[in-house]
């Protein structure tokens, strides 16, 4: 997928603005009106159950934006990215819970901030270490270390040891008192949304911006081919590690943000479906697009709400629905990405692009 | 020492069930160049279709050949419907494809069955222990072994001497060259689907019958995965191989690691000694290594 056409008599004149972040002043003004909206107009004017809605799209738009990195951008199939999430999440809920903060940070209500921080450093850490394979593995060989990740991860290191921390529970509560931001406990619908805004739009500025240097060109390259791009004297090896660390520092932060929305922390949160979940979320919105994972992200948790709400009356005769449910949206997810696989290989950015280029070139689509 | 023997011989026969959804799995690869993740939940489906059937009073071997034919149909018309378009897609989608397979299996069984576990009820195989010189062997064990290996010599047998097997075997070799030569290569991937939901079920069934039924089958029916990298993507024998070595590390990890570590260690493991393993011989035992160019 190539750029967007540019309507009628706009022109590049220099390569930097040809890679500028606002082709043109109405796409500036569309990006303005956007971000006012998610912040804004999201949270004033929705009620609350679906500002949490738009929480969970966001939160998986965070988490498939790793992926989209890694299989998008660097044709790296990963099978268990759910597993650097919950590296996240567990470590910002050590950290706030356990780690003995000065008094002073505490009373700032920074804690929680540098915890977000640490989280997608060791996630992106611990990511590398399940990518040091793929000095050698290729293919469906290196799929199976990523299913290998996600269980040693979480049914092992997670689920044993790190969760009988300090307690002998399986789920480890979390105080919402504790998770604080500067003045504003992380509490009600709003705060969560808005920080999850926040986060979002870094992490998007983040990945657009790197896929505009060196380093992005260079994972480009390496999935186009890698043999290709190691003649062209680009060391696949270590722009592969990379792209692990920048992903799975993302899953790491979308996991601290986690922290924010849940009240107790369980390895049940990252079950493998999670991480199939996130590569589903990409398929439907797209290889190798930003937007596509946050349409992807979008639809699924969307169609998830709807399908709610489309069972709910049908509880009456036939209660059996509510009880499974989650089975019923399962298979229904399932059937989605067959179809989405058979019928729009390209996902739903494609289809966004298509609607741009009409609306720029209209009426001369010649 | 007894110990020992008994763990060896329990991890053969269990992962001679292995084996057999293993080879399942290769037959599929080998065809169609399909990597096929949903491999779990043809087990659990294969599972839940000879319970369903066994309530009814059938007996049990009845059962298995019923849940077979269906086997046959549902693997036809999952080929015809979901895959037929993306063969020689990139392989992303073509995995995706099978995962939203796994989704849709996985939700349906459960939404059908119910998540609680399911056994089979009356027995189907008798309580007392056989005995074989100083080893005690459980009945489930011993005849899931003797039907494994009678179906993977059936199955070796079809490969080798029927007109459908061969004509398998020349399109996994060279898909181009089997078309010219008159071989119906649709047919040909349905026929893999089928074995594989043959194979998954007869193995599904058997598990059921060891562990009681639910959705920690599917689980099982995915350290298959690791079986298969085990012995190489596309060898037969190395998925047999595989199956066996995999079931023994398994059983071996239940019996004497369990006590050091935490539960759970036990499925884990395989995919642990894999990660390592793959660091040594990135193809597998018996796979072939692609030379790739640019």
């Amino acid at each position: 997928m190539s750029r967007v056409w540019l309507p009628c008599g706009h022109y590049h004149e220099t390569y930097a603005k040809d890679q500028g972040w606002w082709q043109t002043p109405v796409i500036k003004f569309k990006m303005l009106l956007l971000l006012g909206i998610v912040l804004l107009g999201v949270p004033l004017l929705l009620p609350g159950y679906w500002i949490g809605v738009c929480t969970m799209i966001g939160y998986t738009a965070m988490g498939a934006l790793g992926v989209q990195l890694l299989i998008g951008y660097t044709e790296l199939i990963t099978l268990g990215h759910g597993a650097f999430i919950a590296v996240g999440a567990y470590t910002s809920t050590m950290l706030v819970l356990h780690f003995p903060w000065p008094q002073s940070l505490v009373d700032l209500g920074l804690a929680y901030p540098l915890s977000i921080v640490a989280a997608g450093f060791i996630a992106g850490i611990w990511c590398v270490i399940f990518g040091l394979p793929t000095a050698r593995v290729k293919g469906f060989y290196f799929i199976l270390t990523t299913i290998a990740a996600q269980f040693i991860t979480v049914d092992l290191v997670l689920t044993q040891y790190v969760s009988k921390i300090g307690g002998r529970a399986q789920s480890i509560k979390i105080p919402s008192e504790a998770i604080k931001i500067g003045p504003w406990t992380m509490t009600g619908d709003v705060k969560p949304y808005l920080l999850m805004a926040v986060l979002l739009i870094l992490m998007v500025m983040v990945t657009a911006n790197l896929l505009r240097t060196k380093r992005g060109r260079a994972w480009m390259a390496i999935r186009d081919n890698d043999i290709a791009a190691s003649t062209m004297g680009i060391s696949v090896f270590y722009h592969k590690l990379l792209v692990f660390f920048v992903a799975g520092a993302m899953a790491g932060v979308a996991g601290a943000f986690w922290v924010s929305n849940t009240s107790a922390m369980s390895p049940e949160h990252f079950p493998w479906f999670l991480s199939l979940k996130l590569v589903g979320v990409i398929l439907i919105g797209g290889f190798g697009s930003i937007h596509g994972a946050i349409f992807g992200a979008a639809f699924w948790v969307l169609v998830g709400e709807f399908l709610q709400m489309g069972v709910l009356p049908l509880a009456e005769y036939w209660p059996n629905v509510l009880m499974s449910f989650t089975f019923l949206k399962t298979a229904v997810f399932g059937l989605i990405i067959c179809a989405f696989l058979n019928l729009e290989p390209h996902g739903l950015a494609y289809r966004w692009w298509q609607i741009k280029n009409y609306f720029n070139l209209w009426p001369f689509s010649y | 020492m007894e110990l020992f023997l008994m763990t060896l011989v329990t991890g053969i026969m269990v992962g001679g069930i292995y084996a057999l959804i293993a080879l399942g799995w290769v037959v599929i690869y080998k065809c169609s160049g399909v990597l096929n993740l949903a491999m779990g939940e043809l087990t659990l489906i294969g599972a839940y279709l000879t319970w369903w059937i066994y309530g009814s009073g059938i007996p049990f071997i009845l059962c298995v050949f019923l849940t077979i034919i269906i086997g046959i149909i549902l693997g036809i018309v999952t080929e015809r419907i979901f895959l037929d378009r993306l063969i020689g897609q990139p392989l992303l989608s073509v995995i995706m494809v099978t995962v939203g397979l796994s989704f849709f299996f996985r939700g349906t069984a459960m939404f059908i069955w119910g998540p609680s576990t399911k056994t089979f009820h009356p027995a189907v195989f008798p309580q007392e222990p056989i005995h074989v010189g100083m080893l005690s062997i459980t009945p489930v064990f011993f005849w899931s072994f003797l039907v494994v290996i009678a179906l993977l010599i059936a199955l070796v047998a079809f490969f080798k001497y029927t007109r459908w097997g061969l004509s398998m075997q020349a399109t996994a070799d060279d898909e181009t060259a089997a078309l010219s030569l008159g071989v119906s290569v649709r047919f040909v991937y349905a026929a893999s689907w089928s074995i594989a939901f043959i194979t998954a079920g007869i193995g599904g069934a058997l598990l059921a019958n060891i562990n009681g039924l639910n959705i920690t089958i599917s689980h099982m029916g995915l350290i298959v995965l690791p079986a298969v990298i085990f012995g190489g993507l596309n060898s037969i024998p190395g998925a047999i191989v595989g199956g066996i070595v995999i079931g023994i590390l398994e059983n071996m990890t239940g019996t004497y690691l369990t006590q050091l570590v935490p539960g759970g260690i036990k499925t884990i493991v395989p995919f642990i000694f894999l990660v390592v393993f793959m660091m040594f011989k990135p193809y597998g035992l018996w796979g072939w290594e692609r030379i790739e160019r640019v």
